[in-house]
């Protein structure tokens, strides 16, 4: 497969595709196919690996339940018509939705493609090298480039004949620093459908602050537990808005009756200030993509409006089941993994307030930035969000680094109890999100900041 | 069909005079049954392949590893590979390095002849019995589940005349009951990798499902508490264990100067012995022979709660001048990393049951949204999904939310007691562990 051209595999797909009447069953098949460079750097180790167009199609049918088949690169593509059975009179048992052309390649600033492995290697030892020399208390340098290019091909017996390649690159960087017996770090990523040109990002700046960054931890001390006023910067705004909020919101959770959020549509859900939203059409971004796994356009989904909750997240099959109109979130891992409502980009929309007037008016409350991880809880609406660190805020000001924060409790109570949302402009950051423990896809999340009354917070 | 795919591959590395080599290739198969309430709502089934191929360059007291992954055996693509193989090998500078030779190799099965013989018919009369179990429960409803077989065969080949290949099979089962009582919602949902059909055992795991379902309808919020009782089951164990005291075990932690474990310090309760055996009958990740072909072995990592011996690859055997204890791993990305392979901790004295009661306040916690423990400080702190206060001797009221923080690393020194019951949980066999100074918050 990986050896045709796109125009031979549209061709193959069609003839297949061809095969199975609309009006009988629904079709559809899917080429996948990723290259990789990854270069990575400690102190006792270097890695380098390429991964040259690892490639598969799945194809499967509706027929009131999905049948599906995924196949490695060079089979032979007659197995799925051998193990996908022609039907008929199931045409119906899934909502048609229109199809269209695409052919869409984003071509980065700098292809990394044309830039010689040596100058990539050269880079990273270049990072490591600054930061391992930057002072003498940082003892581990890990530095890792990771770079990839996913072509996906789309062809449905509804008209789709859709392909897209997007380039994904994230670069990491983590210090870390000793001090007597104390020893702790923090971490700058920068990912995003970007090219090489994300070497520039990574500056002697933003290094330097990496660094300082790792250092500060030292000095960090163990969080209150407790209730508090706490201030979220927008990767902690993201995790809530993502974790705890976004896959509730999940129509697959709907249809599994698994959702605490599915009695509150048009409901208000939060603080009248908030807004969220999850847009897979956002430019550049790492969730971002022109068409989802089951050939639907990457729209945008308005999720809660003014703390409304106006809508849920649909794939094809819960937009049928659920009669709405799917904004692109069916996402498969690769062709070896199912297709699961997913989000993009979930992010707040900005308020009104400044990130200094937040601060000077809290007289008392925690500061938690740089989000670390969160999980799930799409059925008890319960809350688990962990930042890297936090700062203690006392009498309007912040004062004392904390490490690890662990925001908990009930979801749609921290959304009600937010009472400022900041006016910076949206950031996003990157991440990978699993749907349970695996299926994993890229995706963003973020927002401005966010000050939120009663929250529970303990050591993480 | 693989060993002319291996054939080929090498073919084309002798055709290019490539001297150090290595052909490492996986053949996967999946069947899998994803439900949608009660009903079976996809049926997939997948087949995978790819293959990783090292060369090394040797230097002046260094080597140079190149990495490629693949899945074409279009010849024009193969030599290609080879080509930037090669060229990585060039550039990189590591450790001195070899690849293993021919040693003797335990023989050991891992795989179920039956699922290797008909997985699709297994799949289907195990999914059904699932399925069935699960719709026989009382005051609990499925919401939504997946059933997953996967038969696995790899082959390593090197320039050193290694020779090797080795089949698995095992099971994924994810799968979400819930409870509704008066508005109020409650689940269980879990998730696990099982080695063995006999521990599937899907009668007495769907029961204990429906229960704590149903147990958290009523569960409170916990009672907050400063150095507590705290009892793990086995499957939270090796989410605390595994990450932190394995990650310090391993010699790439030594080389990378983040582990806190020094040969012969003492790092944990006398009661705890600890051990990673890579030929653990029912371990999921038992096999003959780790990622670079050196024998699976057990290897003694604590005793009486005194560290006793690293856990080695290849490359930090030789640097350590030590044999491999065979703890290469293969990363998605075809690099070998050092890791653990099963890890087992020897039983102890009492029954849970004779534990529980000997407990005069505490907090038995089954489940954790995700326990996540920071691998180089060992501090974590995670919310409550599904577990119960204990007071004077017994279960009282299910608990849920609230946060249990502390540090693993710290944790295991304060161990008081040990089950004797052990349990499989994915790469370890532990028992049921009572420590006494974690906090609870609320």
């Amino acid at each position: 497969m990986s050896d045709k051209s796109y125009e031979e595999i549209f061709s193959e797909f069609e003839e297949i595709t061809n095969h199975y009447s609309r009006s009988d069953q629904y079709f559809d098949i899917l080429y996948d196919s990723v290259s990789s460079t990854t270069i990575a750097k400690t102190p006792s180790a270097e890695n380098f690996s390429v991964n040259t167009k690892k490639s598969g199609i799945v194809a499967r049918t509706f027929s009131g339940i999905w049948n599906e088949v995924a196949i490695e690169e060079g089979s032979d593509i007659g197995v799925i018509r051998n193990k996908i059975p022609k039907l008929t009179k199931k045409g119906d048992t899934i909502a048609e939705f229109e199809g269209w052309e695409l052919n869409k390649e984003i071509k980065p600033k700098i292809d990394p493609s044309i830039i010689p492995i040596e100058d990539k290697i050269k880079k990273v030892r270049e990072i490591y090298e600054y930061v391992k020399n930057y002072d003498e208390r940082i003892f581990n340098v890990q530095v890792k480039y990771m770079e990839l290019l996913i072509e996906r091909i789309f062809v449905n017996n509804e008209g789709c004949k859709l392909r897209q390649v997007i380039p994904r690159i994230r670069v990491m960087v983590l210090p870390l620093a000793r001090e007597g017996s104390v020893v702790d770090y923090d971490y700058s990523i920068i990912s995003g459908e970007i090219g090489y040109e994300i070497f520039d990002l990574f500056d002697h700046e933003l290094l330097e602050k990496t660094v300082k960054n790792s250092l500060e931890m030292l000095e960090a001390e163990l969080p209150p537990a407790g209730r508090r006023t706490i201030i979220l910067d927008p990767q902690m705004a993201g995790l809530i808005a993502h974790e705890s909020f976004g896959h509730g919101l999940e129509a697959d959770q709907i249809l599994r009756d698994r959702s605490y959020l599915k009695q509150h549509l048009n409901k208000q859900v939060a603080s009248d200030i908030c807004s969220i939203y999850d847009t897979p059409s956002l430019k550049n971004k790492l969730g971002s993509y022109f068409f989802d796994d089951e050939g639907i356009k990457a729209g945008n989904n308005v999720l809660v409006e003014n703390g409304i909750l106006k809508d849920f997240i649909y794939d094809r099959r819960s937009a049928s089941d659920l009669s709405a109109i799917p904004q692109g979130n069916g996402r498969r891992e690769s062709f070896a993994h199912p297709i699961n409502v997913r989000m993009s980009n979930t992010y707040f929309g900005s308020g009104d307030y400044s990130l200094n007037e937040l601060i000077s008016e809290t007289n008392e409350g925690i500061m938690l930035v740089h989000g670390f991880f969160g999980m799930e809880d799409p059925l008890g609406g319960g809350m688990q969000c962990t930042s890297k660190k936090a700062y203690l805020v006392e009498n309007g000001e912040k004062t004392k680094i904390l490490k690890a924060t662990a925001l908990s409790g009930d979801v749609l109570e921290l959304l009600k109890n937010i009472d400022a949302v900041s006016k910076d402009p949206t950031k996003l950051d990157g991440g990978t999100c699993g749907k349970g423990s695996e299926d994993l896809v890229p995706v963003t999340s973020g927002g401005s900041y966010l000050r939120v009354r009663n929250a529970l917070v303990s050591p993480g | 069909m693989s060993n002319e795919r291996l054939n080929l591959i090498e073919k084309r590395l002798n055709s290019k005079n490539i001297e150090e080599y290595e052909i490492y290739l996986v053949e996967r198969n999946m069947y899998e049954t994803i439900f949608l309430k009660n009903q079976a709502d996809n049926e997939r089934d997948i087949r995978d392949f790819e293959y990783f191929i090292r060369i090394l360059s040797q230097k002046k007291d260094e080597t140079g590893i190149g990495v490629i992954k693949g899945n074409s055996m279009d010849i024009g693509q193969i030599d290609k590979n080879i080509d930037i193989c090669a060229t990585l090998s060039k550039f990189n500078s590591s450790s001195p390095y070899d690849f293993p030779g021919k040693t003797h190799i335990t023989d050991l099965n891992t795989a179920d002849k039956k699922i290797l013989d008909d997985p699709i018919a297994i799949k289907k009369d195990l999914s059904e019995e699932l399925i069935a179990e699960a719709s026989q429960q009382k005051d609990v409803k499925t919401t939504f589940g997946r059933f997953r077989i996967h038969s696995y065969h790899n082959f390593l080949r090197n320039s050193n005349a290694l020779d090797l290949n080795s089949k698995k099979t095992f099971f994924f089962v994810e799968f979400a009951l819930k409870a509704q009582k008066n508005g109020a919602l409650s689940e269980f949902w879990d998730v696990g990798y099982y080695k063995e059909k006999e521990h599937l055992k899907f009668n007495e795991r769907v029961n204990n499902w429906a229960r704590r379902a149903k147990d958290t309808l009523r569960a409170e919020e916990p009672k907050p508490a400063n150095d507590a009782i705290v009892i793990f089951p086995p499957s939270v164990l090796r989410e605390a264990i595994n990450p932190v005291i394995g990650f310090h075990a391993l010699a790439i932690a030594h080389f990378e100067k983040v582990s806190r474990y020094n040969i012969g310090d003492k790092v944990a309760s006398d009661n705890i012995t600890l051990i990673d055996d890579g030929l653990l009958d029912g371990g999921l990740s038992s096999n003959s022979w780790d990622s670079e072909g050196n024998p699976q072995q057990e290897t003694e990592v604590l005793k009486n709660g005194v560290f006793r011996n690293r856990l080695y690859d290849q490359k930090y055997a030789i640097l350590d001048d030590v044999l491999s204890t065979g703890n290469a791993k293969r990363a998605e990305s075809g690099t070998v990393v050092n890791g653990i392979s099963n890890l087992k901790i020897l039983p102890g004295d009492i029954s849970f049951e004779k534990m529980i009661s000997n407990v005069k306040e505490g907090y038995y916690i089954e489940q954790f949204s995700w326990l996540h423990p920071d691998d180089k400080s060992g501090n974590f702190g995670a919310e409550i999904r599904n577990g119960y206060y204990i007071k004077n001797g017994e279960f009282q009221n299910p608990i849920k939310l609230g946060n249990v923080s502390g540090n693993i690393l710290e944790m295991v020194k304060n161990c008081i007691y040990i089950s004797k019951e052990r349990e499989f949980s994915e790469n370890v066999l532990f028992p049921y562990m009572a420590f006494n100074n974690l906090n609870v918050s609320s």
